[in-house]
């Protein structure tokens, strides 16, 4: 992934100048449309181009670049006749992408045929060494999807990751997405009067409503990420060096973080979701600061501590 | 950003025409944008110009100029930077087009750039309601990648020990990224989490190993993160009735399952990783019990009671 802004304008234009050599003749409409050019940027472009070249850097040695009438005009640059290759990043990148969306049945066949074309490029045959597998989809998938498409709102039975409860929710279905391993429902949920984010497969008794939302004109951006709540609780944790994983996967703020332990502050919206994960660390975490985790951790390890019981030596 | 772009534009012209090796000296002389007036000054921006070109992936070498080695100078291999035309049709643009923007690898699409460079998408969209996260960092994933596409051994942390490892392939599975490869320690066939091997460094030249023939990533793939690792254990879980439906949905699809007259399920299953499902179980609470072996039982005790 390029993240500065001259190397994505540099990629640009070295992405450009190919496909118009290679295709004489071509409309700046086109271009502005493949390269996501508006047309004033196409021509900034093209104008810097025209000033560029070999040593010399006379009429004889400079690029050609213009628009003529509605043309694009590349000339006297052959060097810049081939695409860069791929970075490593990037292959991985978009096989990896094709992959994934090849894996849940929702792709169209053209993409099975672009990764298998790619990879045979990238890796110089078609050697199976890369593999993105999603979770399985779950039966609701599908149903849900079309949902989200035709903007129909779903009612169905949830099962709450946090408080284990289960509830009858209503909700208009924005997106379907996978995140670390698990597929995920976002939209409005009625019930909770909310945004909310729902695990698929705690999902039961799904069913469309006849009924059509309107969907908000920014769809918010699909993650599990953890927004903050006037009800939340904070834990500060402080993890020894095999849970610095942690820090990754859950949506924390770093304290300190130094080469044996790292601290994180937890916002959750429920402690038991914090005192599960403390339990699962084990002795390489600690929790530093909050109480309502600690009473929740203190419960839950008693409460598992109680079925083993019979075997624990006394 | 205008004069950088112009500057490294006639870098590249000039190095792709140039079949030598030329040394900084010459290319101060001689390309437009570089004369500046003070050595520090140009050192400074052409240090900034090869990290540009090279994180975009342009293959800057540095070779010696003469058999002597003597000098150095720079070369731009043009077979090294052209990508061989994979011979993509407009819809198959398109496809990877929507893939790219759809799944997301540390937190952006996983490479709306690198489609531009396949001759962009004719028709850009903002696609479906529907996406995917896979994690991980493409950067982080590149150097591995390039390591099993160019066969070169690799050494990082795992765990606190040293590993070396032939990588063979790459493989994302629930949620996670896992290297496969000949760990040279075990001589042995080893998977291991992308996101907890740390101080990643090739350790040697391409093509150093060559894969099985015949070795396929999804066959050594571990189907779930208890069945990542070196340990060969046979669990049986007791899953109570409010949790069975749940359990089952994630259960491997060797695991032997009988069903209660409750509802409750008991079921056999192999575990390689102990750590990684003793973490699965704890999700479970006190809904869910580990019958045996007599160790496991233990050892799901032992983190519990330990934790603080």
């Amino acid at each position: 992934m390029i993240q500065n802004k001259t190397a994505i304008r540099l990629n640009r234009i070295l992405s450009m100048l190919p496909w118009v050599i290679a295709n004489r003749g071509t409309s700046v409409e086109e271009v502005c449309e493949r390269f996501g050019y508006s047309p004033s940027e196409l021509a900034k472009d093209l104008d810097l181009v025209f000033v560029c070249g070999l040593p010399g850097y006379g009429p004889g040695e400079l690029m050609e670049a213009y628009i003529d009438g509605d043309q694009v005009v590349v000339d006297m640059a052959d060097y810049f006749s081939k695409p860069v290759r791929l970075n490593p990043a990037e292959a991985l990148g978009l096989l990896a992408a094709g992959m994934a969306l090849g894996s849940t049945d929702q792709a169209p066949p053209a993409l099975e045929r672009a990764v298998e074309k790619l990879a045979a490029a990238v890796l110089g045959d078609t050697e199976d060494v890369l593999a993105v597998e999603l979770a399985a989809a779950p039966g609701s998938l599908d149903d849900l999807r079309r949902a989200a498409i035709d903007h129909r709102v779903v009612e169905f039975t949830y099962t709450s990751l946090g408080k284990g409860e289960t509830k009858s929710r209503v909700v208009e279905p924005w997106s379907v997405f996978s995140s670390l391993g698990n597929w995920y429902l976002s939209g409005h949920c009625r019930t909770a009067d909310a945004e909310r984010i729902f695990r698929l497969d705690r999902i039961r008794d799904l069913v469309a409503i006849s009924e059509v939302f309107e969907p908000p004109a920014d769809l918010p951006v699909p993650e599990v990420r953890y927004t903050p709540g006037e009800d939340d609780i904070y834990a500060t944790l402080k993890l020894g060096p095999a849970s610095r994983w942690v820090a990754e996967y859950y949506p924390v703020e770093i304290v300190s973080d130094d080469e044996d332990s790292l601290v994180v502050r937890f916002a959750a919206s429920t402690p038991a979701v914090v005192a599960r994960l403390l339990i699962r660390l084990g002795v390489d975490a600690e929790l530093v600061e909050g109480e309502e985790v600690a009473i929740e951790a203190e419960r839950l390890r008693e409460a598992i501590l109680a079925r083993y019981r019979p075997s624990i030596p006394v | 950003m205008r004069k950088v772009i112009e500057r490294l534009l006639n870098l590249l012209a000039f190095l792709l025409t140039t079949e030598r090796p030329v040394t900084a000296d010459e290319i101060r002389a001689t390309v437009a944008g570089y004369d500046q007036s003070s050595d520090e000054a140009f050192r400074r921006m052409f240090e900034r110009d090869k990290d540009l070109l090279r994180q975009m992936g342009i293959p800057l070498e540095r070779n010696p100029t003469d058999a002597w080695e003597v000098e150095f100078g720079y070369v731009i291999p043009n077979d090294a930077y052209e990508m061989p035309d994979p011979g993509l049709t407009d819809e198959e643009r398109a496809a990877l087009w929507l893939a790219a923007q759809a799944v997301w690898l540390g937190g952006q699409p996983s490479g709306p750039d690198a489609v531009l460079k396949l001759g962009g998408s004719p028709m850009p969209g903002a696609g479906e309601p529907l996406a995917a996260n896979l994690g991980l960092a493409a950067d982080l994933l590149g150097d591995l990648f390039a390591a099993v596409s160019t066969r070169r051994t690799v050494r990082f942390a795992y765990r606190d020990k040293a590993r070396r490892l032939d990588p063979y392939g790459l493989v994302h599975q629930r949620g996670h990224w896992y290297v496969v490869g000949r760990d040279h320690q075990a001589d042995d066939i080893r998977s291991y989490r992308v996101d907890r091997a740390t101080a990643l460094e090739f350790a040697g030249e391409e093509h150093a190993f060559d894969r099985p023939s015949g070795f396929s990533v999804r066959e050594v793939l571990p189907k779930a993160p208890w069945e990542a690792g070196q340990e060969d254990l046979v669990a049986t879980v007791h899953f109570d009735q409010s949790v069975a439906w749940y359990a089952t949905h994630q259960l491997p699809g060797h695991a032997e399952i009988q069903e209660a007259a409750d509802g409750a399920i008991e079921a056999i299953m192999q575990v390689a990783n102990a750590e990684a499902f003793i973490g699965w179980m704890i999700g479970f609470e006190a809904s869910a019990e580990i019958l045996g072996p007599p160790a496991l039982r233990q050892a799901m005790i032992e983190r519990v009671a330990g934790s603080r």
